[in-house]
Parts: C-alpha cells; structure tokens; sequence
C-alpha cells in the first residue's frame, strides 16, 4: 500500500486528473479538488508564503497518512487493563514462537517473528491487510484518548467545550511563546543590547509537520483551514529576530529531510586479472536502454555495439552527451568504455548512455563529487515518455476537427 | 496580439473557476487556478546546474543566499538534464533556444546545421571585413560570431509590447510591460519569420540569416525597424494605458 502511494506521488500521473475531470460525476471532481486543496498544504520552503503555494505537492511520505486516525473518532473502545493484557499474551507469545523456531527467545526481533508467521502460516491472499500477522498491541489498537472528564462529570481541560481541546490550547501555547520573545527582544531594547542579526533557527533541510502527523501528536482531527492557520502562527514566531529563544519548541513540530545523496547506490570498484579497475552501469531513456563497461585505462576510446563511437553517433548532439559526464569531472581521456545500446532512437540512446556512464562512474569518485553530479542533473533517470493517445481525440493532444453541424 | 495565449489561459481559468463556483465546488482553499500545463516531474524537484564552475567556487567565497540554496539542493531531488544541454564552453542556452524555435518537424539536426553554418559566414564576412579594414578601425570589428549573435538579438528586442484590451465593447491596443522571456521570444520569433518570408527563392536560409543578424548587430535591417515601429505603436496608444490593470 505505502509502495504504491508513493509511485503515485513520486510522479504526476495525469491519466488519474485526466479521468477526473472528465467525469461528470460530482464524487470523483470532488475528489480531484481535495487533492488539489491537500496540495495546498506546504512543505518547507525558504521563502514560505502559505498564498503563494500552489498545487505544491508532498514528497515526504510517511505511515501515518495511511492510517486513519481512529483516535479521535470517539469514546474509548479498549480499556487500559484489556491492552495490557494484550502487552503481555504477546510478549510470552513472542517467547513460545522463538521457542517453536528454535531461536533465542531475548533476541527475537519484529523481522523475525513475521519471518516465522509466514512460514508457519502461509497465506495466497492479496491484501497484505488479510494475512495473519503478529504485531505489538501498540501498533494494532489505535493511540486512544482517555476520559476527558471526572467522576463529578466536570471536564479536566478548560478548553474541553471548543471541541478541539489540543489544538486550541497548542495554538495558545505558540501565542504565549511569541509574546514571550517579544517580552524578551523589549527587555534587551531597554538595556541597549538588541541587535537585528541575531542568532538564527536553521530551517534548511527540515519540514514543518504534514497535517495528518499533527493530529497523530494532537490525537484529534483538526481541519485544513486550522492546520493552516497553525502553520502561519508558527511562521509569525520564527519572523521575530530573537525566535531562537524558543528553538526547542519550534523543533518539536519540524522533521527533517533525508540528504538526497545518501539515496545513491554506489557500486564497489571491481579488479580485473590485469590489475585494472572497471566498473559496470546501465541506463534507460524513453525505450532506448544501455549498458557501459568503464575500464581506468587511460586510453579514452568508445565502442558503441562494437562500431567507434563517431561512427555510431554521427550527430555532434548525441557525442556531447555522451562526454558530458567525462567533461563535468574532468576525466575526459581517462576512461575506456565499451558500450551496448538497443532500442528508441539516437537521442533516446544516447541519453541511456550518459546515466550508464554516469552511475558506472560514482564507484571512481568520492562522496562530494557524486553529490555535484546529482546536482548537474547527471544522476537523475528522465521520466518523460510518450504521451498516450487519448480515446475522443486524435493524438495525446490534437482534438479532431471540430464541426459546427 | 501580445499575450492572446495568456489571455485564454487566463479565460479557461476563470472558466474553470466559474464552474466550480456554480457547482458550488470552489472551496476558500482550493485553489482559484487549476493549471492545465503539466510536466512529469513532482513540483518539488529541482532544476539541475549542469555548469562546471559554480561547483568549484570554495566556501568562503559564497554568498549567503547561494550557501541556502545549495544546502536547499541537498535535500531536494533533482530533475534530469535534458539532451540538449552540456557542461562544454560551447553549450549557450540562447543559441539552443533559437535553434529549437527554427526547428521544423522535430528536425533539429537541419536546425542546428543552419545555425553552424550561420554563424561560419559571419565569422568569415566579419573577418573579411577585419582584414580590408585600415589599421585604425581593426579593433572596433567584432569577429566572435556568439558575440555578434547576442549583441544582434539585444538590439531586436522590445522594450515595451502591446495587448489587446477589451472595454466598452471596443478592443483598444494597450502598451503593456513585456517580461525578459517574452522579449527574448519575440526578437527570436522575429528575426526567423523575416529570414523565411522576405528572401529572394535562391538565397538559402544561412546567407539570409547571417545578413539580418549583422545588420541587426549594427542596428538596421527589417528586424530592428519592426521593434521601432511597436515602440512607436505604443507611444501612439500611450493614452490607453490606465487600462491595463495587472
């Protein structure tokens, strides 16, 4: 389920819009625009301005927009005695499973026991949500809410009748921090030591927290319209210049963002019998696909499909994009590659090539250089195809001829 | 004539917005436009830096803004370089837009051809002219054809376009500011149609375009003359411009 959300947003797919706004049913253009109203909601940005962003949509995928927040829903369904109940059949049931699979029942970790699960029960159903599965009563019986109120019937929290009890009294504590810098930024004025350049939160490379992963925290469901305003509260308090007082709180609500280059596989430089480095990578462009063996000979001669490399690609465009990751390092001369290639055309080809040689190249170049390459847009496997011919029209996009009558 | 394309656009928006707002689809938050062009790629990606020497510029010497954008990239995906686009001294983005604009039926090797062949011409014509010129005037004679190309499209370029406004029942023809974009666009769009509907049957595409680009480096020729007479056009209309509401 999380794969295939996560193709669905790694990639504009607009067969699915397309669909949608074909449609005449009210369900499915509703859809479409609650899609469009939940791009709305920001990631970071560096100059975040919540009007300015539209139809931005998330990369950053996590569990919890998956899940339902069953919390909130309503009153309690599962005692506190009844879970922990549950806590400990599953512990000593841990124990039997590692007894029954002869393993040691102190190191029998999540990985093993639905490795166990499976073999002992081997399930043909589809839905990875129908197979006997064997998890902690925390993963399975949704975070719940206790009791808001005592035994009088009084309620605990004195904001329990707005209905939203967490989220009004978070966005009375993000008020209360703001007015607390201020407070402090009025004291340093009096005393002569405000200075505009204070010391400053970092916000590059972290996120404000997604809607859904607020109300996992607040255990409560709050709309789009409030997680929005929370958003613009939280940006009031970081516009202050001495918001860093308040550093640890505004970091509770921010996730960071991984580093992109650490998501490079890099392959580990291989040795033939004479004692040379080579290394292999294959690439694909539309329907074109290649394969490159680089060799650290110091030659620099390129064979296509066993033809010279000019013979094969007798346009100037083609050959530059093929030295185009040589050239960016500066190791033009250095390498002997022996290429394959088949399918689509010789542009197609010839970009197949370049990521071939690019992803054979990182196994000879440190870890900033690899960096520098994803940047230049080496590293990045071109996702534009052809365009489908839609049904009602003639091509992806010319219309028929229209006629009045 | 300026713009008609941003004008639909702009048409099918509120088009689009209106129907939603009858259906009572159209929400305080969702957006007003609903953006028809789209691309493969997540909006969260990207553009890649294929440049070689903005990668080798140390630490100390960046700004502040480049150091936040670069630690932006770090944690951001990149889009792909497209084919046309190199690390080499010789890749200019300019030249591979006016390249693309001449291309006919996905045809770009002929496209590129021309261009080549343009730009050897003038270099020739320039360096002809280098070499009959007396000692004194040598060193006012550009030879570098990339140069003269840049330098000419400069010159072709409007400085203030018009649209045409609807008020009253009448279409008025309303100056209106261009963007660096679009004036780079129709000075390009310019200087081809000129090359492909005033020459003689005989002379090829390269003879005519390597003419108007060094007339146009000297500021004559058609291509010049029809931006002077859109700036004339718009100081004619000037009257008109409290129109214009963006």
């Amino acid at each position: 389920m999380q794969t295939q959300t996560l193709s669905t947003y790694f990639l504009f797919s607009p067969e699915r819009r397309t669909a949608n706004m074909a449609a005449s049913g009210g369900r499915t253009v509703r859809y479409f625009l609650w899609k469009c109203g939940n791009c709305c909601s920001n990631f970071n940005t560096v100059s975040s301005n919540l009007t300015r962003q539209v139809l931005s949509r998330q990369l950053c995928v996590s569990a919890v927009l998956h899940r339902k927040n069953l919390a909130a829903a309503g009153p309690e369904k599962f005692s506190e005695e009844f879970i922990k109940k549950q806590v400990e059949e599953f512990n000593i049931g841990k124990r039997h499973l590692a007894n029954m699979m002869g393993e040691d029942p102190e190191t029998f970790t999540q990985g093993d026991i639905n490795r166990s699960i499976a073999y002992l029960f081997p399930s043909g159903l589809f839905d990875k949500k129908a197979k006997p599965l064997m998890k902690h009563p925390d993963e399975v019986f949704p975070k719940q809410r206790a009791v808001q109120w005592g035994a009088d019937g009084r309620p605990f929290h004195f904001l329990f009748y707005t209905g939203k009890q967490s989220y009004y009294s978070l966005m009375h504590d993000t008020f209360t921090k703001a007015l607390a810098v201020e407070n402090h930024q009025d004291r340093l004025r009096g005393k002569d030591l405000f200075t505009q350049d204070a010391k400053q939160i970092s916000l590059v490379g972290s996120r404000w927290l997604l809607k859904e992963e607020l109300e996992e925290l607040l255990v409560e469901t709050i709309s789009e319209h409030d997680y929005a305003r929370f958003i613009q509260l939280m940006e009031r308090l970081l516009s202050l210049p001495y918001c860093s007082v308040e550093e640890d709180f505004v970091q509770r609500y921010r996730r960071q963002l991984e580093i992109q280059s650490s998501k490079q596989q890099v392959q580990p430089l291989q040795y033939d019998q004479h004692g040379v480095a080579y290394s292999t990578g294959d690439g694909r462009r539309k329907t074109a696909t290649g394969t490159v063996l680089l060799r650290d000979s110091g030659s620099g001669s390129i064979s296509i499909n066993g033809t010279n490399y000019v013979h094969y690609f007798p346009v100037l465009q083609d050959r530059e994009q093929l030295m185009f990751p040589l050239h960016f390092m500066g190791v033009l001369g250095r390498f002997d590659m022996q290429c394959s290639v088949s399918g689509g055309g010789h542009s197609s080809q010839a970009g197949a090539l370049r990521l071939a040689i690019s992803r054979a190249m990182l196994s000879f170049l440190s870890e900033e250089q690899v960096e520098t390459m994803r940047q230049a847009g080496l590293l990045t496997p071109d996702p534009r195809i052809k365009e489908r011919k839609k049904p009602g029209q003639e091509g992806a996009r010319r219309k028929f001829t229209w006629k009045k009558r | 004539m300026a713009s008609t394309r941003e004008l639909t656009q702009g048409l099918r928006t509120t088009l689009s917005k209106m129907a939603a707002s009858v259906t009572g689809l159209l929400k305080p938050w969702t957006p007003r436009v609903l953006l028809v062009r789209w691309s493969r790629y997540n909006p969260y990606y990207l553009e890649p830096e294929p440049r070689k020497e903005v990668y080798h510029i140390p630490e100390t010497e960046l700004t502040p803004e480049q150091k936040e954008e670069r630690e932006l990239k770090s944690v951001r995906p990149i889009k792909a370089a497209t084919n046309s686009v190199t690390s080499s001294v010789f890749n200019d983005p300019v030249l591979s837009k006016f390249v693309n604009m001449m291309m006919k039926d996905g045809d770009k090797i002929i496209a590129k051809g021309i261009i080549t062949q343009t730009l050897e011409n003038m270099k020739r014509k320039q360096v002809e002219k280098y070499h009959k010129a007396p000692e004194g005037k040598k060193a006012e004679i550009e030879c570098n054809p990339y140069a003269i190309f840049h330098q000419a499209l400069e010159n072709c370029k409007p400085v203030i376009g018009l649209a045409s406004i609807q008020k009253g029942g009448k279409f008025y023809q309303v100056p209106i500011p261009l963007t660096d974009n679009r004036r780079r666009f129709l000075a390009m769009k310019w200087m081809i149609t000129e090359c492909r509907d005033n020459k003689h049957r005989r002379t090829l595409m390269y003879e005519k375009l390597s003419q108007e680009l060094l007339a146009a480096f000297s500021k004559e020729g058609n291509v010049v003359k029809r931006k002077h007479e859109l700036h004339k056009m718009a100081e004619s209309n000037r009257a008109y411009a409290h129109y214009r509401w963006w």
